[in-house]
């Protein structure tokens, strides 16, 4: 418990709330997507993000290429590797039940992880590129944190003009509303599938870029970003894309409060509270979604 | 009963007897190995009642192994119980855990309760970290020192039968009929008048006893326990493997799956570990898309053997 809770300490904790919770948004919207297209929650899509992350230290430390501009390259990266997996795998088991595409993405999952042990070992690894914070008056802004924001900001933002805007994103946004409905009007669902899923493991990927500048990097960074990413759609609603953007907010600043009221350890056990107090009282999410 | 059905009951019921009599004879490492053997078999015919029966995919069931094991040290430490009522206290823990989590996310169709399982052993891991008091933090628990390996041995066994024979009643039974008819069409069994909630809760309650005892054993046998050895993820990928290489949602799969696999691990795959894991999900990606009813799935169609026992 700490002692006293001065204002400052209550303002700096929503900075650093809204700070992270732009990125739970970005990376949530990617697992958003996927269950919104496909209806499949993707397991893997945590060690998505650790892959990312791992590409941005590599080109780092291999060629010192400046980790920001290794962003679009991981977005890349990860962009064929999602297709190829949505490609290779998980296309056969969209209309399967739940069980098999749920276990299929685990298996992906521990395989993604596993392979980047025996490739890249356990190894903690940083990316020390723009550390230090931005002083102004009480308040702290973590440099890479509010760099971090500004981009995953813009990201989303991209993302969201592009499904509003584009006949492409459109035609996602069709495919997630009835599957039947897109094929009759001609759209190639196959390929909205392969595009959705090579998204969304971008997302993730441009989440671990931003991350491996704060954290330090090992395989096993990922996992904790599947289950935060779901909570972060929960609390906004099911296969509604706005709600992830407010549901990341909410995981942001809630679990920054916790970790100012109670201690850090605790702050997780508090997200997964909300989680299941949020099942319990209002299972579509706040803004309503679409109950599967 | 057919002549190969009574072949089967007394090659089984020979087999029981050498195990019951084994710890006589074997060597302390064999008794070690075997009482090892049951613990999968427990573990793994628990995940099968909920996951294999209901088609609810628990990714967390190692936290119910965890919640037994520190309900039966703390209750061994701090309140003086004898092993075997804490292990069955464990037990228990374990189910009131079940009903906490299942009770919010089984209402809901979906993958929430998936994903709620997929959290919710980080989570116990930092509560048992954070009271301190209680649970020695990350320093962990240490038993008395008590020689109870051959009685765990048994226990262990009798546990291990114990899940197995519930298996076997549960899918011989209209309580096992419903779960299957939920696993195909949930809306289905609904519009049957099934009450699914009911249904599945009961199954996951019953779930989570199995590893609750075998977790408070687990701790007797090993005299020691800490945060990071009780609520490894590793056990959770073990136990859905071994049921779904063997055959999920049968009475024989996970007993096949766990004896399997586990003598591969004892004997090859302890070396390499990244390797071992990484075959493991290949093994579940594998047997999803290409056999998902496992090897006694291809046993049955091979020699005409029942299709869910």
């Amino acid at each position: 418990m700490s002692p006293a809770i001065t204002p400052a300490m209550i303002g700096q904790v929503i900075i650093s709330g809204i700070l992270a919770g732009s990125l739970y948004a970005m990376v949530a919207l990617g697992l958003s997507l996927i269950f919104g297209v496909m209806r499949v929650i993707n397991i893997a899509h945590g060690p998505m993000l650790m892959l990312g992350a791992y590409t941005t230290y590599f080109l780092y430390a291999g060629f010192g290429l400046n980790p920001y501009l290794s962003l679009p390259i991981s977005m890349a990266v990860l962009f064929v590797l999602g297709a190829v997996l949505q490609r290779a795998l998980v296309f056969r088991v969209v209309d399967a039940p739940e069980l098999s595409s749920l276990l299929l993405t685990f298996g992906i999952s521990i395989a993604l992880v596993n392979v980047a042990q025996l490739a890249f070992t356990s190894d903690l690894r940083s990316v020390e590129y723009l550390t230090g914070s931005w002083v102004a008056g009480p308040f702290a802004f973590s440099k890479p944190r509010v760099v971090a924001c500004l981009i995953a900001s813009a990201i989303t933002a991209g993302a969201f003009l592009f499904l509003q805007k584009t006949r492409l994103g459109k035609a996602i946004r069709a495919t997630s509303q009835s599957r039947e409905v897109a094929m009759v009007c001609g759209i190639n669902v196959q390929r909205i599938h392969l595009l959705s899923f090579g998204m969304a493991a971008a997302l993730a990927a441009a989440g671990g870029t931003l991350i491996s500048m704060m954290i330090a990097i090992q395989p096993e960074m990922g996992q904790i970003w599947t289950f935060k990413s779901f909570l972060v759609i929960v609390l906004g609603g099911a296969g509604n894309y706005p709600g992830a953007l407010l549901g990341g907010l909410l995981l942001g600043l809630i679990e920054q409060l916790a970790s100012l009221f109670l201690t850090t350890q605790l702050s997780e056990a508090v997200a997964y509270v909300l989680l299941v107090v949020v099942l319990l009282v209002r299972p579509t999410g706040l803004l309503g979604g679409r109950q599967t | 009963m057919s002549g190969r059905g009574r072949m089967f009951v007394a090659g089984l019921a020979v087999l029981v007897l050498v195990l019951a009599v084994y710890p006589s004879f074997g060597s302390g490492y064999g008794v070690r190995s075997m009482l090892q053997l049951f613990m999968w078999m427990a573990l793994a015919g628990s995940w099968n009642l909920i996951s294999g029966l209901t088609g609810y995919v628990s990714f967390g069931h190692v936290a119910f192994f965890g919640a037994g094991s520190y309900t039966a040290a703390i209750l061994i430490t701090k309140a003086g119980w004898p092993w075997l009522a804490a292990s069955l206290a464990g037990g228990l823990g374990a189910c009131v855990l079940a009903l906490l989590i299942g009770y919010p996310c089984l209402r809901l169709k979906g993958p929430y309760f998936a994903i709620a399982m997929l959290g919710l052993n980080e989570v116990l891991r930092a509560l048992v970290s954070y009271f301190e008091g209680l649970t020695g933090g990350g320093l962990g628990l240490s038993l008395p020192t008590l020689q109870a390996t051959v009685p765990v041995y048994y226990v262990m066994g009798l546990t291990a039968i114990g899940v197995t024979a519930l298996t076997y009643v549960i899918i011989t039974s209209r309580f096992g009929l419903r779960l299957m008819t939920i696993r195909e069409d949930e809306v289905a069994a609904e519009a049957m008048g099934i009450d699914t909630f009911r249904h599945k809760l009961y199954a996951f309650l019953l779930s989570a006893v199995g590893p609750g005892i075998v977790g408070g054993l687990a701790a007797r046998d090993q005299g020691y326990i800490e945060p990071i050895s009780v609520f490894p993820l590793a056990m959770t990928i073990t136990m859905i493997v071994m049921v779904l290489f063997g055959g999920k949602g049968t009475v024989w799969g996970p007993v096949l799956g766990a004896a399997t696999l586990f003598i591969f691990q004892e004997l090859v795959w302890a070396q390499f570990i990244y390797l071992h894991q990484l075959l493991f999900g290949a093994i579940i990606i594998g047997v999803v898309l290409l056999m998902p009813r496992g090897v006694l799935g291809l046993l049955q169609m091979k020699y005409r053997l029942p299709r869910t026992i």
